[in-house]
């Protein structure tokens, strides 16, 4: 936990999401390692499944991608391991769908994250009303278990994620999936606000941001800017380390 | 939508806008991933409906509920037949919303036997098959589409892929409540191959003039090999859930 709150020392702090396993294992870490060297704040790591819901073409193609080199739950864990003997001190956030972490085994598989260095877990297609006993792991080991909020949410809902929250809360800007959009929504400033009034810790931002002006916008509201599709585009270039490196630079020059 | 033309044209005739989907293997979890991406991007215009038992809750007691007029219809219609309860009834279970509709109001009737038929696609032992509770190596519990249910997956819990030749019966999930009839050992279910399907398909048309669903099909399979271990008065009700012109093409192609 004291990882994630260090990140949000000075916000606004930036959180790009990688497609573990894509474009293969090796260059994914590679462009992680490029990211923090850049400037990033927080890591996202996407653990590829089957059928990504919350995700738009771009990353559901990049996880595809990543199953079918091979990508496992097991490698992931292992991947974490990696960047962490690497020397990486960011907070790694495990971001993924709720059947494989079942399948693995709840207890298990935070045990397990948790001893290879992660720092928490996103979990869209987990609602607060199934999540207990993945957050109950968590706070056994001091670990993050991240909700979301969308503008959809109630005020109920907003005030129930309130006192359960730890690390930050992981603010969607958009009804719908992840994927750039050609603005900020216009209403986010509202939503932002409206969260704030109620959650006590910091607020990050998330699905559909893609351009340095749109976070540097973003991060004017909130203490977090999440960004996934454009850096997975970034990965997917012919020089994927590199790509991800200016991107992630002129991102974080811009906030 | 290949392989269900007539119901595409018949959604069509009737106003309806009807997308492909090219994501994944095009079967029907990959149209409900979709379904579900665009019912959050435009959710508040939308309304989501889906035609099976499946889903998070309430829609597969909504679902349930509204099949149930079938078991109701069948209790009363069969009761003035025969005056007693059937032996047994049989139904073909996808997400098993023709089964659930049927068998509801035959559960506390402890008489009546209620069996569910999946789909053997090539044969369980080949792996191309769509029986979540017939194959042991890769049905086990699991969440997708927000259910917790019997689910077809990979050691690593990704989603399995499935075959059927019915397209209503080629999904990886099953409906919860049927996992739980069988876990308390009140229902029970069996499969019936691609083969058996297309030979209880012709059967029917050639004894009694009825074109069944090719999801039908594995119920009448069932049927004919229960019907001749059983005695002369004993009664089956099979439920021939579809009618079977939308799948001529198929059926032709297969013979």
């Amino acid at each position: 936990m004291k990882r994630i709150v260090n990140a949000f020392k000075t916000p606004p702090a930036l959180m790009p999401y990688f497609t573990l396993g894509y474009p293969d294992f090796e260059t994914s870490l590679a462009c992680i390692q490029a990211a923090v060297e850049a400037g990033a704040d927080l890591i996202e790591l996407g653990m590829p499944f089957s059928d990504p819901l919350a995700d738009g073409p771009v990353i559901q193609r990049s996880t595809q991608i990543a199953l079918e080199n091979g990508m496992t739950m097991a490698k992931c864990l292992e991947a974490v391991r990696q960047l962490r003997s690497a020397g990486i001190k960011n907070p790694l956030l495990l971001m993924g769908y709720y059947n494989p972490i079942f399948s693995y085994g709840v207890k298990r598989f935070v045990r397990d994250a948790a001893e290879a260095g992660a720092d928490g877990f996103i979990i869209p297609d987990l609602p607060p009303e199934e999540s207990a006993e993945m957050e109950g792991e968590c706070a056994a080991r001091d670990l993050a278990y991240i909700f979301m909020l969308a503008p959809t949410s109630t005020d109920e809902r907003i005030k129930k994620v309130a006192g359960r929250a730890k690390g930050f809360v992981y603010l969607v800007s958009v009804a719908g999936v992840t994927g750039e959009r050609t603005s900020v929504a216009s209403d986010l400033e509202n939503f932002v606000l409206k969260v704030k009034a109620v959650v006590g810790i910091p607020l990050a931002v998330g699905f559909g941001i893609g351009t340095p002006s749109q976070a540097k916008e973003v991060g004017s509201m909130a203490e977090g800017v999440i960004i996934g599709t454009v850096v997975i585009k970034a990965a997917s270039e012919s020089n994927p380390v590199e790509g991800v490196r200016r991107f992630i630079r002129e991102v974080k020059e811009a906030i | 939508m290949a392989r269900q033309p007539p119901n595409v044209f018949r959604m069509k005739l009737l106003g309806a806008e009807v997308r492909g989907v090219e994501s994944g293997t095009k079967t029907l979890k990959d149209a409900i991933n979709e379904a579900i991406r665009d019912w959050v991007t435009n959710v508040n215009t939308t309304y989501y409906l889906l035609g099976s038992a499946l889903g998070p809750h309430p829609y597969p007691t909504m679902v349930r509920d509204f099949q149930s007029i079938i078991g109701r219809e069948a209790k009363e219609q069969i009761q003035n037949a025969i005056r007693r309860s059937p032996d047994t009834l049989i139904a073909c279970v996808g997400g098993g919303s023709n089964a659930i509709g049927l068998f509801y109001d035959f559960i506390e009737d402890g008489n009546v036997e209620l069996i569910g038929v999946e789909a053997a696609g090539n044969g369980i032992e080949n792996g191309k098959h769509a029986a979540r509770f017939g194959d042991a190596a890769t049905g086990r519990v699991g969440v997708l589409h927000g259910a917790k249910t019997f689910v077809m997956q990979t050691a690593d819990g990704q989603i399995a892929d499935t075959h059927s030749i019915s397209a209503g019966l080629d999904y990886a999930a099953v409906g919860p409540e049927h996992a739980m009839l069988r876990d308390q050992e009140r229902a029970f279910y069996a499969s019936a191959t691609d083969d058996e399907a297309l030979h209880a398909f012709s059967i029917l048309c050639k004894t009694e003039g009825i074109i069944p669903a090719l999801e039908s099909s594995h119920a009448v399979a069932e049927a004919i090999k229960r019907a001749p271990k059983m005695k002369k008065e004993q009664v089956i009700i099979v439920n021939l859930s579809g009618r079977g012109d939308k799948d001529l093409d198929t059926v032709m192609k297969a013979t």
